[in-house]
């Protein structure tokens, strides 16, 4: 896992904002999973097309919060979304 | 054609056919409803012309493929007003499921012009919580199957079949001995009290207020907090009557009603001990939270 991946939603996986939560449905399972305000945020720039790099560029000027929490952050929601197959690479960047 | 009273089936008809035995079927249900102790109360298979719902011992049921028609066959020693009665309460739930009807295991109760629901599987008490307010003079809209139709700014909660069942200890607890009663039915020792003064029933569509997901009860004090959102999403998945379980469209389609719906209803999970002389202070406590002076 790397700053410079991008990601998109997996086959069969839907997401729905409910408030500033995110809840996830993956249909080939019929498993759900919730992310909260911060992690919301990131799976929509994930869903953008963002890099998780572009996503910590612009998430710097929404929070306050150091790059170095941000980026960890970041890479640990991708590894947690990627190994309960939600998201899937879409770049091999980096 | 069969003509029930019950108030929001109009788009789904019942044909009530003639008595006619059980076969054992030749495929493996798609889904089944047990009780907790493992005892089958339905199964469900699909046919060439859609679903059968077999309730063993007592009725078939064949829903079309698009939800509009079911047929009933009620095995042999069946009363008809036992067949209706799962009709109105099983199987119509679930043929509107099939028309992207929004239906759930909750009683509701009008208060101040809104609908407060209490959402729980069977014998949390959703039943005994709506008669206690009706009896206190709140107008119940349905004691399970809410059915709730999406509006402009909200959830309409639709009126259901103006009856509450009630176990014999709640009867005793709550409901005056002349209320007035409906034939018992064989499968159930519940007794089903019909509307009226002493119960009273709001029979227009009112909007949904707020949901309460009821606690198993094995607590010694109230407990009452918010559900976050996923929380809200899985309890109003988990208790959706839904036919086609197994289908991805339908599963998404249904998702993102959920979300919708868990997103504009404030939803809270609520438990307290099961005793009829906490009912009053529990009433007290969920008018409380409608009007935000809750302090549980």
């Amino acid at each position: 896992m790397n700053l410079m991946r991008k990601f998109s939603a997996a086959p069969d996986v839907v997401a729905r904002s409910v408030g500033d939560e995110t809840v996830i449905l993956d249909l080939a399972s019929g498993t759900y999973f919730g992310l909260d305000p911060v992690g919301a945020r990131m799976w929509q720039l994930m869903e953008s097309g963002k890099s998780l790099a572009e996503i910590c560029d612009q998430m710097m000027g929404e929070y306050d919060v150091a790059r170095d929490t941000l980026e960890r952050d970041a890479l640990a929601l991708a590894d947690d979304l990627a190994n309960k197959k939600l998201i899937a690479v879409s770049n091999e960047g980096g | 054609m069969s003509n029930l009273d019950g108030l929001n089936h109009s788009t789904v008809s019942l044909t009530m056919g003639s008595s006619r035995a059980q076969e054992p079927s030749d495929q493996e249900p798609y889904y089944r409803w047990d009780f907790p102790d493992g005892t089958p109360w339905a199964r469900f298979y699909r046919s060439t012309s859609g679903f059968v719902l077999r309730f063993p011992g007592l009725a078939d049921f064949e829903v079309s493929v698009d939800g509009r028609h079911v047929s009933c066959a009620p095995a042999p020693g069946t009363s008809r007003a036992a067949a209706e009665h799962l009709y109105l309460n099983q199987v119509l739930p679930l043929a509107l499921s099939k028309l992207g009807k929004l239906v759930f295991h909750a009683s509701s109760v009008e208060v101040e012009g809104s609908v407060v629901a209490f959402v729980a599987q069977a014998g949390r008490g959703k039943s005994t919580l709506a008669a206690s307010f009706a009896v206190n003079g709140y107008r119940f809209l349905g004691d399970d199957g809410l059915h709730l139709e999406p509006s402009d700014q909200d959830y309409l909660v639709m009126p259901s079949h103006p009856s509450i069942r009630l176990w014999e200890d709640s009867q005793d607890q709550l409901v005056s001995a002349d209320a007035q009663k409906a034939p018992a039915l064989e499968f159930t020792s519940k007794s089903r009290f019909l509307a009226g003064d002493m119960l009273p029933h709001c029979n227009s569509p009112t909007p949904l207020r707020a949901a309460f997901f009821l606690g198993e009860g094995e607590t010694e004090r109230t407990i009452l907090r918010p559900l976050g959102a996923i929380e809200a999403v899985l309890e109003w998945t988990k208790h959706s009557f839904l036919l086609e379980v197994e289908d991805r469209v339908t599963n998404h389609a249904h998702f993102e009603r959920i979300a919708a719906l868990a997103g504009a209803v404030p939803c809270y999970f609520l438990d307290y001990p099961r005793r009829y002389s906490g009912l009053a202070s529990l009433r007290q406590i969920i008018i409380d939270v409608l009007s935000s002076k809750s302090t549980v």
